[in-house]
């Protein structure tokens, strides 16, 4: 009884710090959170762009189709232009094969390299970890972050393509097909975000490195991947992430499992050694 | 009560470059300690390495009783750091920040945070990019008193702060020592630790030069004591007096220095006709600066 008249005795008080929305507030709990809401515009923007960039070429088919552009240069056979006959060969090669993943490859590069790189080039990265939350946890909430980003940019090209499936006559192709196509597609993002995201904390480099190694690498095995047939030498196509994205054409087989599966254990192994490599090393200014 | 800071032979090594030189000392619980020394000269690098923001070549250190390493995520939670070159991200706002790094903490009463940055004179809702350089220094202030941490280490603390809010941070400083918290700040300015340090640590080049508390180091000064007489002064009257150095004489005016009691001069003086007499104890600037110059 004494407890409660001494309860209502306390004077209200205020329970927030003025500054910022109700939303801004709501993200703030957590890094991970907060990481989102930081990105929210600049995540928007990549999910938007790719999902209409896919959704108008991919309604390009019927023209293409029509126009059966046979004779594809010798040269851009590796890229997936040989076949346009087919939908699932034409989203292979325009949309599945070249835009959209270069597209997603970049954004794993410019994330990656802001989710710790870009913060020790300031120095902010000494304020948060002068707080209690240890490198580990802060490197895996910054790319659940990027990973949300990633999924989100895979979600809207999945959605972006559904759209336009019957107009576009895409209808060979199932669903399930596209969705196992995006989920290879996240995966990638996630890939080559893991690689700038580690770059990033195993070396302390600066943004612009990070992003730069992690693009040039895309680009890199991205061409290899391209190119391998050409110069006979198929098994190089193995060393790049694009075979395990596309070369087990999830548009017309499905969701290959163990393609996937490499693709995610490549990522967790990278995030893995980051984290391996920043709990050990002395943070730059 | 643990010791909240001990450091044993400390050595950074950047390269070649040497941060710090085996560096022991040890900040006893409740007190503010006054860690200065020129730029360069190894304090932010000392800082870092109690945050675990790096790690020591050789030697250890103890802080609040803990590794700064294999124990950082609790030790941070005890700390309250402010850094050199306070830096967030800019495009949020003041409040917006805080109650993030609040959150980091596992949350702050809110009206912990708004009294604070009332004091300051902090607005909350300003973006941290469009702040002035000592508004953003407050915003850094209020998150290192705003968990009222058993430790502070702020590495130069009142740059870019006016004389106004300068005193308003002492304020906070001296009441944080009265509540029992322990202080621990870097300077490159003696008059800035002077008002409200209990010890002072004078470093340089990575090495412990000085460390004393704040009277002790005061009474070690010397006086610069000027004398006017009525007539000519004489030089050689003076100069053999114990504790008297540094003697020069300009018309009836004799200046010099004097280490120790006054009394040999002054009765040596009182001899003649005295027009003018004055005295100036070095400031602890000064003392501060022989520190520095001393190879």
């Amino acid at each position: 009884m004494t407890t409660t008249t001494a309860r209502t005795a306390t004077p209200t008080t205020p329970t927030m710090v003025p500054g910022g929305s109700a939303l801004a507030r709501a993200f703030g709990r957590t890094m991970f959170t907060k990481t989102l809401y930081d990105n929210r515009r600049i995540f928007a923007v990549w999910a938007i762009a790719t999902g209409l960039l896919a959704m108008m070429y991919a309604s390009f088919y019927p023209q293409i189709s029509a126009d059966a552009m046979a004779n594809v240069p010798e040269a851009m056979r590796g890229f997936g232009f040989d076949d346009t006959g087919t939908a699932a060969g034409y989203l292979q090669g325009a949309v599945f094969g070249l835009l959209v993943p270069l597209l997603v490859t970049f954004y794993g590069a410019a994330t990656g390299a802001r989710m710790i790189s870009a913060d020790e080039d300031t120095g902010y990265l000494d304020l948060l970890l002068a707080h209690p939350i240890s490198r580990t946890r802060l490197l895996l909430h910054r790319y659940a972050a990027l990973a949300a980003g990633a999924l989100l940019i895979a979600a809207a090209t999945l959605a972006a393509v559904l759209a336009v499936r019957n107009s576009a006559n895409l209808d060979t192709i199932t669903v399930g097909n596209f969705a196992a196509q995006a989920v290879n597609l996240a995966l990638l993002g996630l890939l080559f975000g893991a690689v700038a995201t580690s770059i990033g904390a195993a070396t302390g480099t600066s943004r612009a490195t990070a992003f730069g190694l992690t693009a040039g690498l895309g680009v890199l095995s991205y061409a290899l991947h391209g190119f391998a047939p050409q110069i006979g030498a198929d098994w190089l196509r193995y060393l790049t992430p694009f075979h395990y994205y596309i070369g087990g054409e999830p548009l017309r087989h499905g969701l290959q499992v163990a393609d996937a599966a490499l693709l995610a254990a490549a990522t967790i192994a990278l995030i893995a050694a980051g984290a391996w490599r920043l709990n050990r090393r002395d943070l730059g200014r | 009560m643990t010791t909240p800071i001990e450091l044993t032979e400390l050595t950074k090594m950047y390269g070649t470059r040497r941060g710090l030189a085996g560096l022991t000392l040890t900040v006893e619980p409740g007190e503010v300690f006054g860690y200065l020394g020129p730029n360069g000269a190894g304090k932010s690098t000392t800082i870092r390495l109690l945050l675990d923001l790096i790690r020591p070549t050789s030697g250890t250190a103890r802080v609040l009783g803990l590794h700064p390493r294999t124990d950082a995520v609790q030790l941070h939670r005890r700390i309250g750091y402010l850094a050199g070159d306070f830096v967030v991200d800019g495009r949020q706002k003041a409040g917006e920040c805080l109650a993030f790094l609040a959150s980091l903490r596992g949350g702050v009463p809110a009206t912990r945070i708004i009294d604070l940055a009332d004091r300051l004179d902090l607005d909350l809702n300003a973006r941290v990019k469009s702040l002035s350089k000592g508004n953003r220094q407050k915003v850094g202030l209020v998150q290192a008193f705003m968990h009222q941490p058993e430790l502070l280490i702020l590495d130069e603390p009142t740059s870019g702060l006016d004389p106004l809010v300068q005193q308003t941070f002492l304020d906070m400083v001296t009441e944080a020592k009265a509540g029992g918290q322990t202080v621990f700040m870097s300077s490159h300015i003696m008059s800035e630790v002077e008002a409200v340090a209990d010890r002072v640590a004078i470093i340089r080049e990575g090495r412990l030069v000085a460390l004393d508390t704040v009277a002790d180091l005061r009474a070690r000064s010397f006086l610069h004591v000027r004398i006017t007489f009525a007539e000519p002064a004489r030089a050689e009257e003076f100069i053999a007096l114990p504790g008297v150095t540094d003697v020069r004489v300009d018309g009836n005016t004799l200046g010099c220095r004097v280490d120790g009691s006054p009394d040999a001069l002054v009765k040596a003086a009182a001899r003649h006709t005295i027009t003018g007499l004055h005295a100036d104890s070095q400031d602890l600037e000064e003392l501060f600066h022989t520190y520095y110059a001393a190879a």
